[in-house]
């Protein structure tokens, strides 16, 4: 019954620059183009980069591969360095162009984080798994063959696996698959007949990391539980345990001949090891975060290492003939017997943000990023307002504290490392935002209300050519009239909580095929607001409205007037009402003389103060606000009127 | 011998006997002094009340608690407290040895103090356990407090009201929390990043699932078995600043002094639209020790010993009777509302629960009261 019925869509937004050069978090993958000397990484800011290896070491960045909108988990290089293929936790695997960085297509089969892939490069073979337990095994040459209107494609799936899967391997002529998940079991397939060999015991934890020998007789799997262990697949048993690590073990890369492991995980180190003597074993560097992958140079004499931070390093290995040679050979951990302390490339990467506050007026945000730099963002238009340093980011939101109340109408997501705004997620009403358009800075007129959230969705899409665009005088009306977004903003369209249905530049909508995508993707909430311009609903406050205590007369005790406002009018327009209602034209002392031109141009705060909790009100101060900070509840929301005695 | 039998042959006897067989049964130089077992009058369908009242009673360091507030507060306001302090200081200072009372005045409250309580159904005796707790927890706090209001007023009428009013919540545990309070911790490991991190919960009890021919012991290991937060129950991982799948567990980090298990035997049955009843047979020893405790657990030693069991007898949650079995003074006693029995160690085997499914009603071990040891020495 629930799956018949369609999910809410969001619309999302990333507020960054339009290129961003460095990695903002961590790298999940890396593959290196021997023949082009092209390092790709696999970024968890949802990004893929190309890196120039060879050269100077000064800007080694190509380009960034730009579609997904979630972690990318792993990527493979494959028809000899012409295509990628990736995977994301935004659950697809996507198809790419690898040299000139555009993607081909977008595998929807996956129905969880797709976690793990691997690649039988003489098949040309590339293998999917991820939480979902479903394995699927995809011909590269059928995927690079799709396109818009052939994109079916069939794929074999490994079916068995009872839990998550964090790691596959296969060997090159793809005669054996092996799963790494948190049943804590290796299991083993031949992909040919998607048959199912044999399941493996012996890992006390998760296994995230495998790699099987070209033969596809012995495999190396590395786990949680701090142990890499050597399996002969022939034998079906674990031939040895190797315990180097003091933490888990998160990547393996094995040498050529079968005869070294080199290993990395949770405890920063990377250590090479002889398979069949693991006492001979060396630590060959230490990196500054958990070691997420490891990939030889093209020379294969070092190893690029990417990291849950967003630095990736080159490191010499040593000579494999060195291993057991006094100097370095140690059974301990003595991380002062590194083999290189300093790396032979380094590509730095960039900062992600980790913190972040939603100011009171519901626009701006202040953000603290991993080197504590502190940044102040401007939702409404999609940008980056100060760059404001090392500063104290507590510091800095009392700073900015405002006593303003506004309902919340977005939510934010840190999860790339970037800022990305949701409209429209679950219970957040993104049109509850209606403030002064004056208060807001985006006019000087006065008594003009703006809806926060409706502004915003009319910027991101300025540029869709919708059918039903509003006509004014012959013109079509596109966006608001008061600001646009930047032209690069990727806007996403998702399931709330689920998938994500379309991805595309702001400046990109008014592509006609961008536009038809945008027609079946945009649901009519949006549409009518960014498109048809429909006004949103304004929110209704109820008040009690009484005299104050200290004048008060016996009639007036009776009165307790029941009014039902905006909630963004301020005070000076309940006080308005006051003079002109209940007061009446007369003067205070109740008198009945006719009004006087003088006493029509005073403004109404100068003959009629408000109170609410004893407290009189700033008549700039809005109701909504009045009600959050000095009333602090949602019922019976009280204000009285005091007269002025002049 | 069956179940069914034994309890047939107490019923004879029951009917038969007036109040002074029990005073036979325990034998006038075995009868505990200054202890007395009286029987509470059903107000209908009020079985889940009485129930959890006598288990309640019979729980020493609990009953001592109300006993003595009875005695410090002469006049105050009527609460659920005061008259659950009135219940049982009426039966602890009965003439007899035995009979039965009518909780009148106690019932009366409840209703007025809960509305789902207010009628002449059958009740969920966990639930009503659970609102009890809670609520005398509340009314010690909200007297505290008040206590404290007035000698502020008193000693600081001179200086300035700095708080508004409002005074900051004594965070000094109550008897309630002292007697019932345990701690868990949860330790959420994150499956992507491998980070640990922990959180600790109060409970007033432990509500546990039950398997089919197993123990207690056995309910308390699956507790705190490690559950994985995945699909669309993520955790929110503050060091990847993502949802990722990660594991869970909950142990016991502080052991209460009484610890009350609840038996989940009530399970909400889609394709009958109604919770149906759990009859599993799970063993509860007479000896309990904890094997579910955190690694810097305070107190994990604990050996609590079974000192009152509330049962129920039928087949669903709103129909069946309750009664409660506890032990005092060295032997078994069963209350059956106004009805008490003097009844043998062994038959307690018999409130364990079904080895069948064909039967759907069954006398069964509901609530479980364990009293640490250390408290009855």
């Amino acid at each position: 019954m629930g799956s018949m019925m369609r999910k809410k869509t969001q619309v999302s937004f990333v507020i960054r620059d339009e290129e961003e050069k460095r990695h903002k978090n961590g790298v999940s993958s890396l593959q290196l183009d021997p023949v082009q000397g092209r390092l790709y990484s696999a970024g968890r800011d949802g990004i893929i980069r190309v890196w120039q290896t060879s050269g100077g070491s000064q800007d080694r960045y190509i380009q960034s591969m730009e579609h997904h909108t979630d972690w990318v988990n792993d990527i493979v290089l494959c028809c000899g360095g012409k295509n990628l293929i990736s995977a994301s936790s935004d659950t697809t695997v996507k198809v790419w162009n690898a040299p000139k960085g555009f993607c081909m297509s977008t595998l929807r089969t996956h129905k969880d984080y797709v976690r793990t892939l691997a690649y039988a490069k003489d098949k040309e073979q590339v293998a999917s798994a991820g939480l979902d337990r479903a394995i699927f095994l995809w011909d590269v040459n059928t995927l690079t063959a799709l396109t818009a209107s052939n994109n079916t494609v069939t794929t074999s799936s490994l079916v068995g696996n009872k839990e998550s899967i964090y790691s596959l391997a296969m060997n090159p002529p793809g005669t054996i698959l092996v799963s790494g998940s948190t049943e804590k079991v290796l299991r083993v397939w031949d992909p040919r007949n998607c048959s199912r060999l044999m399941k493996l015991k012996g890992h006390a934890d998760n296994v995230k990391a495998l790699v099987v020998s070209r033969d596809g007789t012995q495999c190396v799997s590395g786990s949680s539980d701090g142990t890499i262990k050597l399996w002969s697949l022939s034998q079906q048993r674990c031939v040895s345990t190797i315990r180097v690590h003091s933490e888990a073990v998160w990547a393996l890369l094995a040498t050529e001949t079968f005869s070294h492991i080199i290993s990395g995980g949770r405890d920063r180190l990377v250590i090479i090891t002889e398979l069949r003597n693991p006492d001979n074993f060396m630590i060959v560097c230490e990196e500054t975060a958990p070691i997420l992958k490891l990939c030889f140079t093209a020379d294969q004499q070092g190893v690029w290492v990417s990291t849950s931070d967003s630095d990736i390093r080159c490191w010499k290995l040593p000579p494999v003939n060195t291993l057991n040679s006094e100097m370095y050979n140690q059974n301990n951990y003595n991380t002062n017997n590194v083999y290189q302390t300093q790396p032979l490339h380094h590509i730095p990467g960039g900062r992600a943000i980790k913190n972040y506050t939603v100011l009171n007026d519901k626009r701006h945000i202040i953000t603290k990023d991993t080197a504590n730099n502190v940044v102040l963002y401007d939702v409404l238009k999609a940008s980056k307002i100060e760059d404001l340093g090392e500063i104290d980011y507590d510091e800095e939101v009392k700073k900015h504290f405002k006593m303003v109340y506004v309902p919340n109408w977005f939510n934010v997501d840190l999860k790339t490392g970037m800022l990305t705004i949701h409209l429209g997620q679950d219970e957040t009403d993104c049109f509850s935002a209606w403030v002064s358009a004056k208060e807001a800075g985006l006019t000087t007129e006065n008594d003009q209300k703006v809806n926060f959230g409706a502004l915003l969705l009319q910027a991101l899409l300025e540029y869709w050519n919708h059918p039903n665009r509003v006509n004014e005088g012959g013109q079509k009306v596109f966006g608001n009239n008061f600001f646009s977004v930047p032209l690069h903003t990727p806007l996403i369209f998702s399931e709330v909580g689920g998938r994500t249905l379309y991805r595309l530049q702001v400046g990109d909508a008014g592509g006609e095929t961008e536009g038809n995508i945008l027609l079946e993707t945009v649901p009519s909430w949006v549409v009518d607001v960014a498109v048809e311009m429909a006004a949103p609903k304004l929110n209704k406050l109820p008040f009690y409205l009484l005299p104050h205590s200290s004048c008060q007369s016996k009639q007036d005790r009776q009165k307790k007037d029941r009014l039902v406002a905006n909630d963004f009018i301020q005070c000076r327009k309940v006080a308005e009402h006051v003079v002109e209602k209940i007061i009446g034209g007369g003067d205070v002392n109740g008198s009945s003389t006719t009004k006087t031109e003088d006493s029509n141009t005073d403004a109404p705060e100068e003959k009629v103060e408000l109170l609410c909790c004893d407290q009189v009100l700033d008549p700039n101060m809005d109701l909504r606000t009045v009600r959050h900070f000095i009333w602090k509840s949602n019922v019976e929301f009280t204000l009285h009127y005091r007269i002025i005695k002049q | 011998m069956s179940i069914c039998q034994d309890l047939g042959l107490n019923f004879q006897q029951r009917m038969g006997a007036t109040a002074s067989q029990l005073e036979k049964d325990i034998g006038s130089e075995q009868f505990p002094p200054n202890e007395h077992y009286f029987g509470l009058v059903n107000f209908g369908n009020t079985c889940y009340s009485n129930s959890v009242l006598q288990a309640l009673y019979f729980c020493r360091p609990f009953r001592e608690k109300v006993l003595e507030y009875k005695a410090k507060n002469k006049r105050t306001k009527e609460t659920l407290l005061t008259c659950l302090a009135d219940l049982f200081y009426s039966i602890a200072t009965q003439k007899k040895k035995v009979g039965s009372i009518a909780p009148k005045k106690f019932i009366a409250r409840l209703r007025k103090e809960k509305e789902e309580f207010d009628n002449y159904m059958q009740q969920d005796a966990h639930e009503f356990l659970n609102f009890l707790i809670n609520h005398i927890n509340e009314i010690i706090l909200a007297e505290r407090n008040q206590s404290t209001l007035k000698l502020q007023k008193t000693a600081g009428s001179g200086e300035s009201v700095t708080c508004n009013g409002t005074v900051p919540q004594s965070s000094e545990p109550t008897w309630v929390h002292e007697i019932f309070q345990g701690t868990l911790t949860s330790e959420t490991r994150c499956l992507n990043c491998e980070t640990v991190s922990s959180k600790d919960e109060h409970f007033f009890d432990l509500q546990v699932d039950v398997d089919q021919n197993t123990s207690i012991t056995h309910c308390l290991k699956c507790f705190s078995d490690t559950e994985t937060l995945c699909n669309d129950n993520k955790f929110k991982c503050d060091n990847c600043s993502s949802y990722q799948e990660a594991q869970k567990r909950m142990r016991v980090k502080k052991l209460p002094l009484i610890l009350a298990l609840h038996l989940k035997r009530f399970k909400y049955m889609e394709q009958y639209n109604r919770h149906i009843k759990v009859s599993h047979r799970v063993v509860f020893p007479l000896e309990l020790r904890l094997f579910n405790t955190s690694d810097d657990a305070v107190n994990p030693d604990r050996l609590y010993d079974l000192v009152a069991v509330v049962v129920h007898c039928g087949s669903g949650p709103n129909r069946g009777h309750y009664i409660s079995i506890v032990k005092s003074h060295g032997f078994w006693l069963l209350f059956d509302d106004d009805m008490v029995d003097k009844i043998d160690a062994s038959a307690i085997e018999d409130f364990y629960g079904l080895t069948s499914d064909i039967q759907k009603s069954s006398e069964t071990g509901y609530i479980l009261f364990y009293q640490s040891r250390e408290a009855s020495c």
